[in-house]
């Protein structure tokens, strides 16, 4: 434990100095740090995820540390690798409720792999917080289990909204990610679709992994729609908008706000063109928790932030505003600041609260955005909406 | 009807595309008599190698192949040389393990250089597009087309025609006869591992190409897809592997467009199951060709096991017992109780491929069958926790033997690889089946494991449960491997027409076999879905099938202590290599190749 700690030390301490320039550098709090746990893949079929976490959270940690840490300790985080496998994660659950440094733990990241070690973190009174976990279940375990993580509930009426109200579609053919997140984020968007009086053609649920999309275009051309909506992440998405101009599918396309990274323009190469989203934000948003993350972020990395990044440096803001709030900083007592704290700054929510009784937060915003010469811009010269 | 068309051309496209896989890995079967895992890994190195030639050195397109052709070939003479070669005289089965360690080494090594973010490949070929049916084909899929098509002319003269590819036929015949004649059979070996690992590396960067994106893990699923079609056109025919690409493709195509998209992969290893037991030599092969393993016997190979001192079990069976109450660590006891887990997978698996020759690669099917069993009962019906455990592992032993009960008639490699396809068919038939296993969603809230009543909660307490279960089971194992029915599974794995000479109805032997494993790998499926509270369809998925053969060979097939040895090694290594962080799964890797480098009859040896 030593030398990862060591490490975590020395990677903030060199992090501190490349970021001098951008902020005014207060010098880090000297004290005992406070922990959180981050239980997620840095390796195997999701590590990507666990990568672009790491990115949003380093970010945070920089503002957070920099402007006085928590009550004079600064704040770290422990990242534990689980390949987002269930038995690695129960495991760490185990070796994070047992350290009694931690205050909190964040993760993990695909459903079977939170929602398997849930049941430790619920009996031994550790907050279990899932920043992408959209599975209508997931903070049923219990009251020690919250969530940030934008409900599909919430999000795919939006999406519905934009799509028949604005775009005008009508014949809508549904290709989404076969997988918990996938398939809730699709009935919901159907149903909200149908009552906007819009007809749904056809709809495909694909695996994962899957890379050949022609067969099913042709299929979902069959069904003769006059427009494609895709629940997918920024890869699938983009392998799809490419394998449909090859079928000669040529009808507008809109998705949903996991589709945002600069990496699905990349990766879509001109088939991206013309492309449909509602993201939670986009980095022209005026809005200055936006402007402040964007900025920070591209002054950091290089490059543009993506929605994963999003979500964690949100988590950790929040965390950073639970925890200079919190009266102790024991576990118990997080978890009840995490039901106290109103309107934290927040890039996809605007102001963050969280409902009591579900342990989410409601009200995501969107900005209805189209993809325009090889980047994200606002659709429309609309505003963001509520 | 021009839809039809449609799905045609889609078919033989992406069937072109699992044929540059296809033929490196039939060549590779038909030499070496092994699949090789570490093909997709491979196929991964030649995009990330190809990815740095387009993107950093901006070389053009021939000199980009040309590249990436060198450096696979390569990597494939250094895989033979130091992953395969030193192996040459153990059982079968080391090799086949040492692909798999490689393949993880190569997958880590890459995703450690170049991040697993996925990355574009640019496209450096002109943007020419031929309209044909609804839809239009570019320039990429001729080529890709013409270089396999091209590749197996090649191979098939080199074959034939060349004293090398004589050579290389009379290896894959009978090594120790071409040996005396005086081939080099290691030369010869090299030189097909540099054929196929080039013809793959290629394929990596055309398909990266293609689809404009790789990731350091595109590799697996390609690997399977590769001897998916590879089996379908016979296993070690170049040509056969052609056609069986394209087939599977088509097939996989008009699938898509009778049922959906997600039954694609149904298709692809239903087809994969039909062949097997139909025409296991291949859609091509002529009558008169030889069984495909003609050397029973040597696929596992006899070893003489260590004898554990008794004390020595005693003071370890003690000290399991007492751990909880010794130390106070959740973690450490956690996953301990994984080990006991996998330990009751790997007993099943070591019964079934050990004892009884049967090498499953799809025994997180059983796991899969035993967990939903017995969530189902409890949440649906609410039935008590133990009785459901009961009924996980008595389903999964029913239905996990007539479900492989088609394979029985196979041997050697071909059960590894129906079993590969029974597992994938289970997984997706979970995915589509949604009125009774919730789909995708999955099955949330499956009540805490329980006992006369109690439920249990407390760390210690399941630790203890499934320490008693897998103590109990392997004590039952002891007993049946010592009794006339192991020693008739033995002669079995041994020997088999011998055996049946003697009277010994093998289906019978096996069925029971598979029936004993499938209730031990049920139990230990059941046990986990109450102990995780939720599972779906990814929860049991194909890397944990890799990991049960991984546990059994590496402990020394049909040992019963060796399942459990291997369990505390491969559940544990991952957790005692934490601190490297990112690294540790390529020290897994590692650690996995010197194990089967020096211990290739596993830990405790072969019962």
């Amino acid at each position: 434990m030593i030398s990862r700690r060591l490490f975590l030390q020395t990677g903030t301490a060199t992090i501190a100095i490349s970021t001098a320039g951008g902020f005014a550098q207060a010098s880090e709090p000297a004290g005992e740090p406070v922990y959180l746990g981050v239980s997620g893949p840095l390796t195997g079929p999701n590590a990507q995820y666990g990568a672009q976490w790491k990115q949003g959270f380093d970010l945070a940690l920089d503002q957070i540390n920099g402007s006085g840490g928590i009550k004079g300790r600064p704040l770290r985080y422990l990242f534990e690798d689980t390949q987002s496998d269930p038995k690695q994660t129960v495991a760490v659950a185990q070796k994070f409720v047992a350290d009694k440094r931690i205050v909190a733990e964040l993760g993990d990241f695909a459903s079977p792999a939170s929602m398997a070690a849930s049941p430790i973190y619920q009996r031994a009174g550790l907050v279990q917080f899932g920043l992408t976990n959209s599975h209508p279940d997931f903070t049923k375990t219990g009251d020690f289990i919250w969530s940030n993580s934008v409900s599909q509930a919430d999000e795919q009426p939006l999406n519905a909204a934009f799509a028949v109200k604005r775009l005008g579609f009508k014949r809508i053919a549904v290709l989404h990610l076969n997988t918990d997140w996938g398939r809730t984020s699709k009935d919901h968007f159907v149903a909200a679709a149908k009552n906007l009086g819009a007809e749904i053609v056809a709809t495909e649920g694909y695996l994962p992994e899957e890379k050949d999309f022609r067969s099913t275009l042709v299929r979902v051309r069959d069904a003769n729609p006059d427009s494609l909506f895709l629940v997918s992440y920024y890869a699938d998405a983009a392998l799809i908008v490419r394998a449909a101009r090859q079928t000669g599918l040529a009808v507008p396309v809109a998705a949903s706000s996991s589709i945002y990274s600069p990496k699905f323009v990349e990766l879509g190469g001109e088939a991206a063109e013309g492309v449909f989203t509602a993201a939670r934000f986009f980095p022209a948003d005026p809005r200055p928790e936006v402007q402040t993350f964007v900025t920070s972020f591209k002054a950091k990395y290089g490059k543009e932030p993506d929605a994963f990044n999003a979500y964690a440096y949100d988590t950790m803001v929040l965390f950073g505003q639970v925890l200079r709030e919190a009266p102790e900083l024991d576990r118990r007592t997080v978890r009840d600041t995490l039901a106290r704290v109103k309107d934290v700054p927040s890039v996809v929510y605007g102001k963050a609260s969280f409902d009591t009784k579900t342990r989410r937060v409601a009200g995501a915003r969107n900005a209805e955005l189209v993809v325009k010469g090889g980047s994200f811009t606002l659709w429309g010269g609309g505003k963001a909406t509520n | 009807m021009t839809s039809w068309f449609d799905h045609t051309i889609n078919g033989l496209i992406i069937g072109n595309i699992y044929a540059l896989l296809a033929v490196g890995l039939a060549l590779i079967f038909g030499v070496s008599r092994l699949i090789n895992f570490a093909h997709g890994s491979v196929y991964v190195v030649g995009a990330y190698v190809g990815w740095v030639a387009v993107s950093v050195l901006h070389t053009p397109f021939p000199l980009t192949l040309v590249i990436v052709v060198a450096l696979t070939a390569v990597l494939g003479v250094v895989v033979e040389r130091f992953g395969i070669r030193p192996l040459a005289g153990a059982p079968r089965i080391a090799p086949l393990l040492a692909t798999i360690g490689l393949s993880f080494v190569l997958d880590q090594t890459v995703q450690i250089l170049f991040s697993p973010d996925p990355r574009a490949v640019p496209m450096q070929l002109p943007n020419w597009r031929v309209a044909i049916g609804g839809g239009s084909i570019g320039v990429l899929d001729l080529l890709i087309g013409g270089i396999g098509i091209t590749a197996a002319s090649a191979l098939f003269a080199f074959l034939k025609l060349t004293k090398w590819g004589w050579a290389v036929r009379a290896t894959a015949l009978d090594r120790d006869a071409a040996r005396a004649m005086g081939v080099d059979v290691d030369k010869v070996n090299s030189i097909v591992f540099a054929v196929a690992s080039g013809l793959g590396g290629v394929g990596g960067v055309l398909v990266g190409m293609y689809y404009n994106v790789i990731t350091p893990t595109m590799g697996f699923e390609a690997t399977l897809k590769g001897i998916v079609a590879e089996v379908v056109g016979g296993v070690g025919n170049v040509p056969g592997a052609i056609v069986g690409s394209l087939l599977l493709g088509i097939i996989e195509s008009y699938g898509v467009a009778l049922l959906g998209t997600s039954y694609r992969n149904l298709f692809a290893f239903i087809l994969l199951i039909v062949i097997l037991v139909l025409r296991p030599n291949g859609l091509f092969a002529s009558r008169r060709q030889l069984p495909p393993e003609p050397m029973t016997g040597t696929f596992v190979a006899p070893s003489r096991p260590v004898r554990l001192p008794v004390p020595l079990v005693a003071a370890a069976a003690a000290l399991a017992i007492a751990l909880p109450l010794l130390v106070d660590s959740g973690y450490l006891i956690q996953t301990l109780t994984n080990v006991w887990l996998y330990a009751l997978l790997g007993l099943s698996l070591t019964l079934v491929a050990g004892t009884s020759g049967q090498v499953s690669l799809g025994h997180a099917a059983l796991l899969a069958i035993g967990g939903y069993t017995s969530a189902l009962l409890a949440l649906n019906l609410g039935w008590p926790v133990w009785l459901t455990l009961f009924c996980g592992g008595l389903v999964a032993a029913a239905l996990g033997t007539l479900l492989v009960s088609p394979a029985f008639r196979l041997r050697g490699h071909y059960v590894s690889i129906a079993t590969l396809g029974i597992g994938e068919i289970v997984a997706l038939v979970i995915l589509n089946w949604e009125s009774v296993t919730r789909g995708p969603i999955g099955v949330a809230g499956i009540p805490p494991l329980s006992l006369f009543g109690y439920e249990l909660y407390d760390t210690n307490a399941i630790y203890w449960f499934a320490l008693a279960l897998m103590a109990a089971l392997a004590l039952l194992q002891l007993r049946l491997l010592g009794s006339h029915l192991g020693r008739t599974l033995r002669a079995v794995r041994d020997d088999d027409v011998a055996a049946r000479s003697f009277g010994i109805g093998l289906n019978r032997y096996k069925g029971l076999a598979f029936a004993f494993g499938g209730f031990f790998a049920g139990l230990s499926g059941a046990f986990t879905a109450h102990m995780y509270s939720y599972i779906n369809h990814e929860t049991f998925n194909t890397q944990i099938s890799v990991l049960a053969l991984t546990i059994a060979i590496l402990g020394g097939m049909g040992n019963v202590g060796g399942a459990i040895l291997g369990s505390l090694a491969l559940i544990g290594l991952p957790e005692v290599f934490r601190v490297a962080a990112e690294y540790r799964i390529l020290l897994y890797g590692i650690a996995l190749l010197l194990l089967v480098r020096f211990r290739p009859q596993g830990l405790l040896g072969t019962v």
